[in-house]
């Protein structure tokens, strides 16, 4: 018993004692805003083995801190130290609660560090419509116009989308709050909703004829569904997608900033990473520190704009 | 009054507040019901149910005056609430301490602590089998979690540890 | 769908899963058979350990604890007298005379084996039915999950021991604690005055943690003397029986066994009516439709066999009911759904049949479970015994760390571990009060889920009557007035009798 109790203690001294090294020497955190399961954490979750393998094997830990559209998530990030050691997984929502006045986090509080993938949206009709195209859909929806309801995310991306449809095809929807993909799809499966933003995830429901694709929000038709034509063919001039990067707190040293875009680049070509971003219907889309930062001030402007047209615009 | 009519108070007393509370939230232009119509429904309710509860113990009180009633004998029992009172502030004070010690610091006193509280080791025996007792599960805790399982425990702001 | 439940047990039958599972339903039984440590407490306790690991791993261990925690309340209930879960106390009035006449292997062998059959047999019904069930759950819009939450609610509420209105307002409790915080729909704070603290509300999985664990716990610690004596390990009675024999009393009650299980499985599949109503109720039916009721309570194996078959048999149903509509039907499946959620599952409609190899995968976990806990029970009944007199002074800081970590690896921040405290106080304060804690849980988890969908119906049709004369929803209405009529029928019926003896509260 004696000899039990010495090395379990012995055991415990040894988690005690710690090294110091040079950066990283310890894990680095990767905070999701988001529960785990949803459509980022899917995305960062393969991207975690990625990114701890182009850094020389520091383990890279997903944490999810969920909660009130994400924007808990982004206090956090804000509120943590800037060494690196905390490293923040966003979308395109940061520019849309802002300026909704839902967070008063900005992407101006945060240091660039890559864009790794975007994900182009989809207008999903359900399989209880009577529309088999989207030229249907449009001239329904100016025959009735507020009748179509559309599930959306208010606020975020999965309500801007529809939005810039409703602008460009000169159409009015009705907007019911569904939060998140997974609540979507079960309400246009059951017929509760007619319309939702959709992506490459659903094809396979498509096939099954339990949903419709009516167009995509791509510049070019999709290899995976050359059936589906885009908006811009149909006259709406429209392109859509959410795009997911990484953003390190404001005041970050350069050279861990550099240490990290470089183990971005090498993750974002790792073919594990490929793989499962292609079966999520994603396009790896990698952006240098530079690229970035130019990417994220051209969407902030976008949805700067998109939020005073929705009149949503408290900022 | 008994404790049923004081947690109806209570209860009355916090639905409302929040009722107050409820005026001037802002509406929405895609929502027709503001963010005030469900909590008020809510905490009307819970204000009903209040009252109903007050008038109840009120009346079962006047009801039965005379005969001591079940719950002053379940009382009666010796119940160490002192107890309670020390646990509650020693683990007060653990989730106070956490963010400055860190977790494996902070841990390692709380076990130790509130074994004491629980039962004060009188032999020199005694006082290591606590002391390695919470060690251990200081100790084992963080390595499960933190390396095993990759569940990051907090790290201390004045000890970085 | 046969060949998608192998290819879920060949999925589980490796080291990665089989590891995770039987640790799970080792950790179930034991903390099944802890008294004072409730299956509730248990899953809370387990689930940040899995945490770390991929989500069929989780949901695999969760599910061993589920099952072996229903399952280990009958050792302690039969070889002690003591329920280790609250589950388990129609156990022993059977299990413990049956052990005071000498008989404790066959005590606790029927209550093991029938834990095993009935569970099984509720496998079945779990299989077959979550995907029906899921295509009728396709079919509820926001007005039809409005009532069935409301339903949901109304029945717990009414179903508890002691006052209705306490109930009622326990479960008015749990949702107005969700109306805290951002408003679901537009993210406008809420009663947050001014505080950063508050704007995200109060996350489920703290409160949820500090009301039970602290409730529990300091009951537990006001009956503390200070001095706790090291109590003299109990002794454990020779455990050797015959199991043919035992397995020829349960196969020779047919209808006895089948009656109980059904009986568990309805009541596990109804919202909101947890394992304890289960036992109670197969217990009262099986005294009903035997020849010689007055048997029962000193020692008749039909107790048991009802009691234990029907406990399991619940476990099965309530997965189907979490699974299909994503709703829990008490405190333990509450902690289930939430486990889910964790591990990045969405159940509802869609569940199955996206995420198959994850449903069969929990199916496999499921049925695999049961085996796995008569052969842990073969080797360690008699060990438990000695676990069950592990001193309190030791087990509930363990217990208490175990909270923290549970609360903080959530989210990973430490206002969560605040929210824990505060809502241990307000656990510990509801319990003095002597409100039942399980309308609140359920509140709790259904208070977003009912202003979502009410505000999701209104926004689709203003009109409210829909609400009434949907058909389905329209019923589930009717249903959650009557169940409280019921309820104050039941009351008023029971006034008449000699003052109702408190019991300890269900957790």
């Amino acid at each position: 018993m004696k000899v039990v109790t010495a090395a379990v203690a012995g055991l415990a001294l040894c988690a005690f004692a710690s090294v110091q090294a040079a950066y990283p020497d310890r894990p680095i955190k990767v905070i999701v805003p988001w529960a785990a399961g949803g459509d980022t954490d899917n995305i960062f979750r393969p991207f975690g083995p990625a990114l701890q393998k182009a850094m020389g094997g520091t383990t890279v830990v997903i944490a999810n801190i969920g909660g009130a559209s994400g924007t808990v998530g982004a206090r956090e990030a804000k509120g943590s130290p800037p060494d690196g050691y905390t490293l923040y997984a966003v979308h395109d929502y940061i520019h849309s609660t802002y300026y909704i006045g839902i967070s008063d986090v900005n992407y101006t509080d945060f240091e660039p560090v890559c864009l790794i993938a975007s994900t182009p949206s989809i207008v999903t009709a359900s399989p209880k419509t009577k529309w088999n195209t989207m030229k249907e859909m449009v001239a329904d929806a100016k025959a009735h116009p507020g009748q179509i309801s559309v599930g959306a995310t208010l606020g975020s991306t999965s309500h801007f989308f529809p939005a810039l449809i409703e602008k460009a095809a000169g159409i009015k929807f009705k907007y019911i709050s569904y939060d998140g993909l997974a609540q979507r799809m079960n309400a246009i499966l059951g017929g509760h909703i007619d319309l939702t933003d959709g992506n490459l995830t659903q094809k396979g429901k498509v096939d099954a004829g339990q949903l419709k694709f009516l167009a995509t929000a791509t510049e070019k038709r999709s290899p995976e569904l050359p059936n589906v034509p885009t908006l811009k063919e149909l006259g709406i001039n429209v392109e859509y997608a959410v795009s997911r990067g990484l953003l390190a707190p404001k005041g970050t040293p350069n050279d861990i900033l550099t240490k990290l875009e470089g183990a971005c680049s090498q993750a974002a070509k790792d073919p594990g990473f490929a793989e499962s971003m292609r079966k999520q219907g994603t396009d790896v889309h990698y952006l240098d520190r530079k690229g970035y930062a130019s990417f994220l001030k051209d969407n902030d402007t976008l949805n700067k704009n998109l939020a005073r047209e929705l009149g949503l615009l408290k900022r | 009054m008994t404790r049923d009519g004081i947690a109806g108070l209570i209860c009355l007393a916090l639905s409302l507040c929040l009722l107050v509370l409820t005026r001037g939230l802002p509406k929405s232009s895609f929502v027709p019901i503001g963010p005030d119509f469900y909590p008020r429904i809510v905490l009307a309710i819970m204000a009903l149910l209040s009252v109903i509860l007050i008038a109840t113990d009120l009346w079962k009180k006047r009801a039965r005056s005379a005969k001591p009633s079940a719950e002053a004998v379940a009382d009666s029992e010796k119940r160490n609430y002192r107890l309670v009172g020390i646990t509650f502030a020693v683990f007060a004070a653990y989730v106070v301490l956490l963010p400055f010690a860190g977790y494996r610091i902070a841990t390692f006193i709380f076990m130790a602590a509130l074994q004491a509280v629980f039962e004060m080791p009188r032999s020199a025996r005694r006082w290591i089998i606590v002391l390695t007792s919470a060690l251990v599960t200081a100790a084992i805790t963080y390595l499960v979690f933190q390396h095993y399982l990759s569940v990051l425990l907090p790290r201390g702001s004045w000890t970085n540890w | 769908m046969i060949d998608l439940l192998l290819a879920g047990i060949d999925n589980i039958v490796h080291l990665k899963y089989l590891v995770p599972l039987f640790l799970g339903t080792l950790v179930g039984l034991i903390g099944g058979a802890l008294p004072g440590v409730t299956i509730t407490m248990t899953i809370i306790i387990v689930l940040p350990f899995t945490f770390g690991l991929d989500p069929l791993q989780g949901l695999a261990t969760m599910t061993g604890v589920y099952v072996g925690g229903s399952a280990g309340g009958a050792i302690t209930a039969a070889l002690i007298g003591i329920p280790g879960s609250p589950s388990a106390i129609t156990t022993t009035f059977d299990g413990f005379p049956m052990t005071q006449k000498g008989q404790p292997g066959r005590a606790i062998w029927l209550g093991i084996w029938s834990s095993c059959f009935g569970g099984l047999l509720a496998g079945l019904f779990l299989i077959g039915a979550t995907g029906p069930l899921a295509a009728i759950a396709l079919e509820f819009g926001p007005w039809e999950y409005f009532s069935l939450f409301v339903f949901a609610l109304s029945m717990v509420a009414g179903l508890t021991e002691g006052s209705l209105v306490k109930g009622l307002l326990s479960g008015t409790i749990g949702l107005a604690i969700t109306i805290v915080g951002f408003d679901p729909i537009m993210s406008v704070p809420r009663f947050t005055l001014g505080t950063e603290f508050l704007r995200s509300g109060f996350p489920f999985l703290p409160v949820l943690i500090g009301i039970f664990a602290f409730a529990q716990l300091m009951t537990d610690i006001e009956k503390m003397d200070g001095s706790e004596q090291t109590s003299a390990p109990i002794k454990a009675p020779p455990l050797t029986v015959s199991h043919l024999k035992v397995l020829w009393e349960i196969i020779s009650r047919p209808f006895l066994f089948i009656w109980s299980t059904l009986v568990g499985i309805l009541i596990g599949v109804l919202p909101a009516i947890g394992g304890s109503a289960a036992t109670v109720m197969a217990y009262d039916q099986a005294k009903k439709f035997s020849k010689h009721p007055e048997r029962f309570g000193k020692g008749n194996p039909e107790g048991i066999i009802a009691s234990e078959a029907s406990c399991n048999a619940n476990v099965g149903g309530s997965l189907v009911t979490i699974m299909a509509f994503g709703i829990p039907g008490d405190a333990v499946t509450a902690v289930m759904l939430g486990a889910m959620t964790i591990h990045g599952i969405q159940s509802g409609p869609l569940f199955v049949s996206q995420h198959p190899t994850i449903a069969y995968g929990i199916y496999a976990a499921y049925l695999l479970a049961h085996p796995i806990m008569v052969l842990i029970c073969a080797f360690g009944a008699r060990l438990f015994l000695r676990v069950v007199t592990v001193p309190k002074s030791m087990l509930i800081p363990n217990v208490l760390v175990l909270c923290v970590i549970g609360a903080f690896a959530l989210n990973n921040i430490m206002e969560d571990v605040v929210v824990l405290l505060l809502f241990g106080l307000v656990g510990y304060a509801l319990v003095k009060a002597r409100f039942p804690l399980a309308p609140l849980i359920l509140g709790l988890i259904l208070g977003d889920q009912i202003e979502v969908n009410l505000l999701r119906a209104i926004m689709s049709d203003p009109d409210p009557w829909l609400f009434f004369t949907r058909p389905i929803s329209g019923s589930l209405l009717g249903l959650s007035v009557a169940s409280v009529i019921f309820a104050i029928w039941q009351h008023q019926r029971h006034k008449g009798r000699a003052e109702k003896i408190e019991t300890e509260p269900d957790f």
